[in-house]
């Protein structure tokens, strides 16, 4: 397994919210363009992410190692209902507060004060479906308890 | 359309994104991982929990890697502010702040209900933009690309409504 200590996440992490902070996908009036069909930024980002990661991705899958020589070990998530209801859900979420779970942090750091209370909602949001699952886990059809609805 | 913060001018899409997938590769080969943040909330409500969903083995040794990862985005966020003009506490919010005249208070509950929605959604969801929209999609993988459909259905939506109907 990886011997990669947490300063190197730290590290990565700060080099991922810098981009989201001064790319825009950390900004409401962006969030709300590209929801609107008004600004092309968001899909730009995501659309080039997506296409210069899925070839390595692909090689990956067939022959790959991490640096450390570890065979490379990526869980595929399951497919539930919970896709469709929490992927809308989020959606809503993603629009009223102009930020998905990332930029949340990117823009506490920023020092938008308001983001502290997206952060308290995602986190009680967190808790409040960690509380249900064994409820949700029939009507939506989610894997079980141990897999979880997939890590992301 | 410079940014809310400091009115910069963005960086350009595609840089965005090459930066992006170089932070999502970067977790795969030197560490294994697959790039995800909404998967971080568990680890936070793992740390004061109980509930057997979050003592689940993944939420409880992913806490090692994604509790850094997530302080980085926050970091990030410091570290843009402080280089592009200092860090000063800030509550604006672009358009809605040309709509409506929100309250401190008002704009806390306004995020605290969108936050409920992110958190509750990306969890019911297994994942958020990161690891359903890049991860998961760069990987192929169907649940991925139901998610994504899914949330933007829901964020087109709810700004459709919101900014040409309710506050056009």
């Amino acid at each position: 397994m990886s011997t990669a200590t947490p300063i190197l996440y730290v590290v990565l992490g700060t080099i991922f919210g810098y981009i989201l902070s001064r790319s825009g996908a950390a900004d409401y009036d962006y969030i709300q363009g590209m929801f609107l069909f008004e600004r092309f930024q968001l899909y730009g980002i995501i659309g080039t992410a997506v296409v210069l990661t899925a070839p390595v991705l692909w090689l990956v899958r067939r022959r790959g190692r991490t640096l450390g020589g570890a065979p490379i070990r990526i869980e595929r998530k399951l497919l539930h209902r919970g896709n469709i209801v929490g992927g809308a859900l989020f959606g809503i979420g993603w629009s009223i507060a102009g930020m998905c779970p990332g930029p949340v942090l990117v823009n506490i750091g920023e020092g938008k004060v308001y983001a502290v209370a997206a952060l308290a909602g995602a986190l009680a949001g967190t808790a409040l479906f960690g509380r249900l699952y064994t409820v949700l886990q029939g009507p939506l059809r989610l894997p079980p308890i141990v897999a979880g609805t997939g890590e992301g | 359309m410079p940014l809310l913060l400091h009115g910069l001018a963005p960086i350009h899409w595609a840089a965005a994104g090459a930066g992006i997938s170089g932070v999502t590769l970067a977790l795969v080969f030197l560490a294994n991982k697959r790039l995800g943040i909404s998967t971080g909330f568990e680890d936070v409500c793992s740390l004061v929990l109980r509930t057997p969903y979050f003592a689940r083995n993944a939420i409880v040794r992913g806490r090692t890697w994604r509790l850094p990862f997530l302080s980085g985005l926050v970091l990030g966020g410091v570290l843009s502010a402080v280089l592009s003009g200092g860090w000063q506490p800030t509550w604006a919010l672009g358009m809605l702040d040309a709509r409506l005249h929100l309250s401190h208070g008002a704009k806390l509950a306004w995020m605290f209900t969108g936050g409920l929605f992110i958190g509750l959604g990306t969890r019911m969801a297994g994942g958020c933009t990161s690891g359903h929209g890049i991860f998961g999609l760069s990987n192929f993988e169907w649940p991925s690309l139901v998610s994504t459909i899914s949330f933007m259905i829901g964020g087109i939506v709810t700004t459709q409504l919101l900014y040409r109907v309710l506050l056009p």
